[in-house]
C-alpha cells in the first residue's frame, strides 16, 4: 500500500508543478504582452532615439562681395573635434585620452567640458574648432580603435576673411545664452556675428542649418543615413565697398607703421551723392579668423588687454578733436547766417586778443589781410577766431549738425558713438554753467570741447561735396536671396539743406587752394585730380601738460587729419583719413593721396599705383612741441 | 540492450518542441552574429553532438546509468576541481577546460554537466531509500550532495550556474515527499537569511547588480545599462517583430551579448509578441511533457530523475526569460536549447536523452 501511496502523493505534486508551470509561463506571457503592445509605443521611441541621431549641418554664412563682385569674405572647410557625452563611459578617461592624441591642456577640455554640462547629452560639445590634420588624423585613428567612441570629427564651413577691412567685417562668435533666449530663431551653439557686417547683417548672413538623419550603432559609429535636409546657405551680400580702394587705404596705413609714425588710425571714404562707403578701416585691427574658428584664451586677454584697443572701431568709436578740419563748419556758419560774405577780411598779425585773453595763430608774425578763401587755404586761426566770435556757438552748433559733426551718422554698423560740437545749452544741461563767449574761440578752430568720429567727418565732407545732402553712409549694395542680385535701397538722408552754391563754393575754393595752391595738403595733390581738402593737427594734451608728461612711453604726440573731396566742382569721392598720433595733417594727406591716385586711376583705366612705401610718403615727423622745449617723447 | 520496439515509445513529440527550440535559437544567433558566423558553425556542431548525446543517453537504460551514478558525480567533481586549478580563464573566470588534438580547438564546461550528474546521484539516493518518509538526514545528506558541486561552481565564480543546482535538490526532494513543515521552515530561513547573505555573502558586484536592478536609472551606463536595454528591445518589438535580422537593437549592439544571454530578447525584437508565444509554448509544452514522462516513469528512480533534469531546464528557462524582458537581475544565466553555447546545448540535450530514456523505458522490466 505504501507503493500506491507514494505514487498518489508523487501524482498530486506532480500536479501542482504542472499547475505552477502553466502559470510562471502565462505570467511571463502577460509580461511580454504589457512590453510589447501596451507600452509599445513608448520603447520604440526609446529604440528610436538608441539607434537614430539628428546631426546638424552647419550652414555656410552669406558671402560678402565688394561693389564689383570681388569675394571679400567665404567659406573654407575645417574640423571640429567634439564629444558626445551620450557615449561617454568614463569621461575622465576621455578627456585625459583626447587631450594627450589631441594636445590639448586637459584643465581647457574639462572647462569647455562644463560649460556646456546642462546641454542635452546626444549635443556634440566643441572641443577643437579648425583642427589641424595631424589632429585629425591622430584622432580618426584612435576612433578605428573604438578608444574614442564618444568623439566625433565634423566638417564645417568656416569664415574666411582676407587680411583687411576687420572692423568693417566684424566676426563671428558662438551665440550666447541672452542672445539664444531673446531671439528664438537662433539656437544654443550658433554662430552669430559678433561685430560689424557679421552682426548687423547676421540674420541674412546667417543661412537655415540642415539635419542629417543616420543610424549608429551602440558606439555611436555613423551606419547609415536615413534623410538629409540639407542646409540653406545664408544670403549673398553684395558691399557698397571698392576692394582696390580699400587696399589703398590699407597699404597707406601699413606704410605709416612701416616707417614708425603710427600704427593708429581710421579712414572712411564715401560717394558723397549716395553715401556709400567705398572703403572704411581702423587701425590697429585684428584677425578675424581667429575668431572664426573659436578664439583661444590667449589672443582674446591679448586683444583685450593691449594698450591700443585693437577691437576699439575707432572709425564709429573713437572721438577725437577735429582742430582745423573744422573750420569749414565755422565758415559755413557765418556764411549761411549772413554774418560774413566770402569776401570778408580779417587782419592777422599772429594773435589777436578776446576776452581779455590772447588767442595766437599757428604762424607766427600773422597772415596779414586774409579773405575767406585764403584762410581756408593758410588755415589761419585769426580769421576763424574772428568769424566764431561773430557767429556764437550755437550757430557753429547748429550748421555742424547739418554737416554731420556732433550726430551720429546712422551707418549700418553697431555701437557707433556720437561726437559733440558743444551749444549754450548742452553747456547747461550738461555742466549745469553758462557758456562763456570766450571758449566760443577755440571751438572755431576746432578745439575745446569740440568732438567727432572719423566716420562723421567722412559725411561732413560729403555734404560739403553734394551742396548740403547729409547722406547715410552705409554698406549694403545689393542682396542675393537665391534669384540673382536685387538691390539694397539706399538708407534716406539723414538731413537735407540747400546750401547757397556760391558761398558754398567759395569754401570749396579755399579747400582746392589748400591742396593745389600753397595750402598745407600739397601732398594729396593729383593731376587733373582737382582734389579739394583740409588738413588738420590737434593736440592730445595741452603744451604744459605735455612738459608736466615729460619722458614718458605713451604717446602724446598730436593726431592728424585729412579730410578732402574730389573732382572739386563734381565730386565723387570724398573721405577722411585720420592718423593717431601722426604728428601733422600732411602725413595723413599723403595716404589720402595714394587712396585718391588709385580711386581715379581705376575711374580712368589706368594701371594702379603701387603699394607706397614708407619713404615714398615722406613722412614729417618733426614734432613742433618737441622743438618748443618740450623733451623728446618717446615713440613706440 | 537496445531493442527495437523501445523507439515506439520514444516521446517524439517532445523531441519535435526540442528539436523545434533548437532551429529557433540558431536562427537568432544567425541573426545577431551577421550570417554564418563562427558562432553559427559552433551552435550547428553543438546541436549535432547533443543530439548524439542525446541517443548515447538514450541506448543505456537509466536504472544502470543510476547504478553508476556515484561514479558520474565524482568524475564531474574531480573535472570541477581540474577547473578551479588548471581551467581556462574567461571573462574573469575559470570555467572552461581546453583541449585540442591537432588544430582542432575544443572546450568543455563541467558545470554544464554537474546538473545531470546530481539529478542522477539525488535520484537514485531518493529512489532506493526504503523509508516510507523523508527525515532530516536524508534532506542533510541530499543537501550535502547539492552543496559541494554548488560550491566548487561558485568558486569559478559562476553563481548562475551554481544556482541552477538548487532546484535540483529541490525538485526531487519535494516530488520525494519532503514534508511540508521543512518546506515552510526552509523558507522561513531562507528570508531570514537573505539580509545577512546580502551582507557578508554576496560580492560587491553582485550587490550592485540586484539594488541596479531594483533602480535601472541609478546606474543607467552601467550595471542598470543591459536591464533598460533589455526592455527597450523587448518593448520596441511590438506585435510582429521588426522582422528577422532587422532588429535594430541586438543588430547594432545596444543590447550585449545579444547572441547568448539575451538572445530572446532578440528574438521578441524581431519577431515580436507573436514570436515570443509561440516560443513560450514550445518551452511550456516541452516542460509539460517532461512533466508528463515524470508521471508516467515506471518507478520512482525515473520519477525523480526526470524531476532532477527538467528543474534545472526549467528554471533556467524561465529565470533567462524574465531577465530578457528586464523583469529580473541581470545573470549570467543561458536559454537552455536557444541560447548560444556548445557545452550548454550537449548538456541539455544529454539530459532530454534521460528524460526520453524514463519515458520510454515505463513498460520494461
Amino acid at each position: 500500500m505504501a507503493v500506491t501511496e507514494d505514487r498518489r502523493r508523487i501524482a498530486i505534486r506532480l500536479t501542482v508543478l504542472q499547475v505552477g508551470c502553466v502559470v510562471v509561463f502565462a505570467a511571463l506571457g502577460i509580461s511580454f504582452w504589457l512590453l510589447q503592445i501596451v507600452q509599445h509605443a513608448r520603447f520604440e521611441e526609446m529604440a528610436a532615439n538608441n539607434h537614430q541621431r539628428t546631426l546638424a549641418l552647419r550652414a555656410p554664412r552669406g558671402i560678402l562681395y565688394d561693389r564689383n563682385g570681388q569675394v571679400l569674405v567665404e567659406n573654407r572647410h575645417s574640423f571640429t573635434i567634439s564629444l558626445v557625452r551620450e557615449h561617454t563611459k568614463d569621461l575622465d578617461r576621455t578627456i585625459r585620452l583626447l587631450s594627450a592624441v589631441a594636445g590639448l591642456d586637459p584643465n581647457d577640455v574639462k572647462a569647455i567640458v562644463a560649460r556646456h554640462r546642462n546641454e542635452p547629452t546626444y549635443r556634440p560639445v566643441v572641443i577643437v574648432d579648425d583642427a589641424s590634420l595631424a589632429q585629425v588624423a591622430a584622432i580618426t585613428a584612435r576612433r578605428l580603435d573604438f578608444e574614442l567612441p564618444d568623439i566625433v570629427v565634423e566638417e564645417v564651413p568656416t569664415r574666411q576673411y582676407p587680411p583687411l577691412a576687420a572692423h568693417l567685417f566684424g566676426y563671428v562668435g558662438e551665440v550666447n545664452d541672452a542672445m539664444v533666449l531673446s531671439d528664438d530663431t537662433l539656437k544654443s551653439g550658433d554662430l552669430v556675428g559678433q561685430a560689424g557686417i557679421e552682426k548687423i547683417y547676421n540674420a541674412l548672413l546667417m543661412g537655415e542649418d540642415g539635419a542629417k538623419r543616420v543610424v549608429v550603432n551602440s558606439l555611436g559609429r555613423e551606419i547609415r543615413t536615413l534623410d538629409e535636409e540639407p542646409p540653406t546657405e545664408g544670403k549673398r551680400l553684395q558691399l557698397t565697398i571698392d576692394y582696390d580702394v580699400q587696399k589703398a587705404v590699407e597699404d597707406g596705413f601699413r606704410a605709416s607703421q612701416d616707417a614708425h609714425l603710427t600704427n593708429a588710425g581710421a579712414a572712411v571714404i564715401l560717394d558723397p551723392n549716395t553715401g556709400e562707403v567705398l572703403a572704411f578701416a581702423s587701425e590697429p585691427a585684428y584677425d578675424p579668423n581667429a575668431f572664426a574658428a573659436g578664439i583661444d584664451r590667449a589672443t582674446w586677454a591679448s586683444l583685450t588687454t593691449d594698450e591700443q584697443h585693437p577691437l576699439n572701431d575707432r572709425a564709429i568709436q573713437g572721438r577725437y578733436s577735429p582742430g582745423s578740419t573744422f573750420k569749414m563748419a565755422v565758415a559755413l556758419a557765418g556764411l549761411e547766417e549772413g554774418i560774413i560774405t566770402p569776401d570778408f577780411q580779417v587782419h592777422c598779425v599772429g594773435g589777436a586778443n578776446f576776452y581779455g585773453r590772447t588767442f595766437k595763430c599757428w604762424k607766427k608774425g600773422g597772415h596779414g589781410t586774409i579773405d575767406l578763401r585764403h584762410a581756408i587755404e593758410q588755415s589761419c586761426d585769426v580769421y576763424f577766431y574772428t568769424v566764431g566770435n561773430m557767429v556764437g556757438v550755437d550757430k557753429i552748433n547748429k550748421w555742424a549738425e547739418v554737416l554731420g559733426l556732433g550726430v551720429k551718422s546712422g551707418i549700418d554698423l553697431p555701437n557707433e558713438v556720437t561726437g559733440l560740437v558743444p551749444s549754450t545749452q548742452w553747456k547747461r544741461e550738461k555742466m549745469n554753467d553758462k557758456w562763456y563767449a570766450g571758449e566760443t574761440i577755440s571751438v572755431a578752430i576746432g578745439q575745446g570741447q569740440v568732438s567727432v568720429t572719423p566716420v562723421s567727418m567722412a559725411v561732413y565732407m560729403a555734404t560739403l561735396a553734394n551742396g548740403g545732402t547729409r547722406v547715410t553712409p552705409h554698406l549694403l549694395k545689393a542682396v542675393d536671396e537665391g534669384n540673382g542680385w536685387k538691390p539694397a535701397p539706399a538708407p534716406a538722408p539723414q538731413s537735407k539743406v540747400d546750401l547757397n552754391p556760391e558761398k558754398l563754393q567759395a569754401i570749396r575754393d579755399g579747400l582746392w587752394m589748400v591742396v593745389n595752391a600753397g595750402g598745407t595738403g600739397g601732398r594729396a595733390r593729383i593731376p587733373n585730380g582737382e582734389v579739394a581738402g583740409k588738413t588738420g593737427s590737434s593736440q592730445v594734451i595741452s603744451n604744459e601738460g605735455r612738459v608736466a608728461a615729460g619722458r614718458t612711453t605713451k604717446d602724446l604726440r598730436d593726431n592728424g587729419w585729412f579730410v578732402f573731396f574730389a573732382p572739386r566742382d563734381h565730386p565723387q569721392i570724398a573721405g577722411v583719413v585720420f592718423l593717431e598720433h601722426g604728428i601733422h595733417g600732411a602725413n595723413a594727406a599723403g595716404i589720402a593721396h595714394h587712396i585718391l591716385d588709385t580711386y581715379f586711376a581705376k575711374q580712368q583705366g589706368r594701371p594702379l599705383p603701387p603699394p607706397p612705401t614708407p619713404a615714398g610718403l615722406h613722412f614729417d615727423f618733426s614734432d613742433p612741441y618737441a622743438r618748443a622745449g618740450a623733451p623728446a617723447v618717446e615713440t613706440n | 540492450m537496445f531493442e527495437r520496439r523501445l523507439y515506439y515509445h520514444i516521446d517524439w513529440a517532445m523531441l519535435a518542441g526540442i528539436v523545434a527550440l533548437c532551429a529557433i535559437g540558431l536562427a537568432q544567433i544567425f541573426s545577431a552574429t551577421g550570417g554564418f558566423s563562427l558562432f553559427y558553425n559552433t551552435q550547428i556542431y553543438g546541436i549535432v553532438l547533443g543530439l548524439f548525446a542525446m541517443g548515447l543517453c538514450l541506448t543505456i537504460d537509466y536504472r544502470s546509468l543510476a547504478d553508476k551514478s556515484h561514479w558520474i558525480y565524482l568524475a564531474v567533481l574531480v573535472a570541477l576541481m581540474y577547473v578551479l586549478f588548471f581551467g581556462a580563464v574567461r571573462g574573469g573566470s575559470r570555467r572552461w577546460i581546453d583541449f585540442g588534438v591537432a588544430n582542432l580547438k575544443a572546450n568543455l564546461q563541467p558545470s554544464e554537466f554537474a546538473k545531470a550528474a546530481l539529478a542522477l546521484v539525488l535520484a537514485k539516493f531518493f529512489g532506493e531509500s526504503r523509508r516510507g518518509a523523508i527525515g532530516r538526514e536524508d534532506l542533510a545528506i541530499a543537501g550535502a550532495l547539492t552543496a559541494v558541486p554548488l560550491i566548487l561552481i561558485a568558486r569559478q565564480p559562476d553563481l548562475g550556474t551554481a544556482v541552477t543546482l538548487i532546484p535540483v535538490g529541490f525538485a526531487i526532494a519535494y516530488v520525494a515527499g519532503m514534508p511540508m513543515r521543512i518546506i515552510g521552515v526552509l523558507a522561513l530561513v531562507g528570508v531570514l537569511v537573505a539580509p545577512v547573505a546580502w551582507k557578508f555573502a554576496l560580492k560587491d558586484y553582485q550587490r550592485e547588480r540586484i539594488s541596479t536592478f531594483l533602480d535601472p536609472a541609478q546606474d543607467a551606463k552601467g550595471a542598470g545599462y543591459q536591464q533598460i536595454q533589455a526592455r527597450i528591445t523587448v518593448g520596441s518589438g511590438g506585435l510582429w517583430g521588426k522582422g528577422f535580422t532587422k532588429g535594430t537593437q541586438g543588430q547594432l549592439r545596444f543590447l550585449p551579448v545579444a547572441h547568448n544571454d539575451f538572445i530572446f530578447s532578440v528574438l521578441a525584437e524581431e519577431q515580436g509578441f507573436a514570436g515570443v508565444l509561440v516560443t513560450l509554448g514550445l518551452y511550456l509544452f516541452v516542460i509539460l511533457r517532461a512533466l508528463e514522462a515524470a508521471r508516467l516513469a515506471k518507478d520512482r528512480l525515473g520519477a525523480y530523475l526526470v524531476m532532477g533534469v527538467l528543474a534545472s531546464f526549467t528554471f533556467q528557462v524561465i529565470y533567462n526569460i524574465a531577465m530578457s524582458a528586464g523583469l529580473l537581475p541581470v545573470k549570467g544565466l543561458t536559454l537552455p536549447l536557444m541560447s548560444y553555447g556548445g557545452s550548454s546545448m550537449v548538456a541539455t540535450l544529454a539530459a532530454f536523452g534521460l528524460i526520453l530514456n524514463v519515458r520510454m523505458r515505463r513498460f520494461t522490466n
